[in-house]
């Protein structure tokens, strides 16, 4: 087995997504298909905003979702996949993430943030949300790791929610983050 | 849900079936190719202090999909998961042990036909 990949959880559930987010039925096979081909081992992370803010939420910024309890919530998530990335880490297993660039909490290199959003849902498409930087899970889980002497997996961030979405620049950073990269 | 292509059915799979070894069932695929999401089970190799929390993440999220009418499916099974789902008043879905592809793909759509 080459490595472990640490999945979003909607790369195999696209019924996870908030609504209007879901780009297949069910599992996102480009990327899944990709790890697959080369014998990577999959684990699925947990979905930090569906048992929070569950199925109707509205798509929200980092701001919005930046409180403790959500912090609290993420690192109970972030202490459970950190349990199993430290099984593979101390097998001597290649473990890399694979988060969803352009989430608050699941952001890798890029995630949304908006300081002034709030109130009433109503702001006009293509608002300037996107920044550089991670999302809150993902934070919460490097801290774990952190604590735990565990080194942070190499990671990158599927980018088909971002308005530059390309496939095949997409399927290309996954295989450099594969074979050693990212 | 305008413009968006989610199924509302999930599958929680057990992790051997989401990554099969050479010549097993490849449940993962089957899911796929029957528009059904996957909610994949801790694996079966890690330790029970691993497994447990990552159990009750599982069954956290089985339960909004339950509260909001999802179409569920166990494939496989995992230790410990019918008492996770019973902490949160869950019962275990329609399940299968599936022998072959053929045998899992007619069980995903008896259950998708309700």
């Amino acid at each position: 087995m080459p490595g472990v990949a640490f999945v979003a959880h909607c790369l195999l559930n696209q019924n996870s997504k908030t609504d209007g987010g879901a780009r297949c039925p069910g599992v996102y096979s480009p990327l899944v298909d990709e790890l697959r081909e080369r014998g990577w081992r999959i684990e699925q992370m947990p979905c930090p905003e569906l048992a929070f803010t569950g199925l109707n939420r509205f798509w929200a910024v980092r701001e919005q979702y930046d409180t403790t309890a959500f912090r609290r919530h993420c690192r109970k998530i972030a202490a459970a996949v950190a349990g199993a990335i430290e099984v593979h880490v101390a097998h001597g297993d290649d473990v890399i993430l694979v988060g969803i660039d352009g989430s608050p909490s699941m952001g890798v290199h890029v995630t949304s943030s908006d300081p002034a959003r709030g109130g009433r849902p109503e702001w006009p498409d293509g608002a300037p949300e996107l920044s550089p930087g991670s999302g809150i899970f993902l934070e919460e889980l490097t801290a774990e790791l952190a604590e735990r002497g565990v080194t942070a997996p190499r990671a990158m961030g599927v980018s088909h929610q971002l308005p530059t979405h390309d496939p095949s620049q997409e399927r290309a950073q996954l295989v450099a983050l594969m074979e050693g990269g990212g | 849900m305008e413009g968006d292509l989610r199924s509302f059915r999930v599958a929680l799979v057990a992790s051997e079936l989401v990554n099969p070894e050479a010549g097993g069932v490849d449940a993962l695929a089957v899911i796929e190719q029957e528009g059904w999401g996957a909610m994949q089970l801790p694996a079966a190799d890690y330790p029970d202090e691993v497994a447990a929390p990552l159990l009750d993440q599982v069954a956290e999220q089985t339960e909004e999909f339950v509260r909001h009418g999802y179409t569920l499916a166990l494939v496989g099974s995992r230790e410990g998961l019918e008492q996770a789902l019973e902490r949160y008043g869950l019962a275990v879905p329609p399940a299968i042990e599936p022998d072959a592809a053929d045998q899992l793909r007619a069980f995903l759509a008896e259950v998708a036909a309700g």
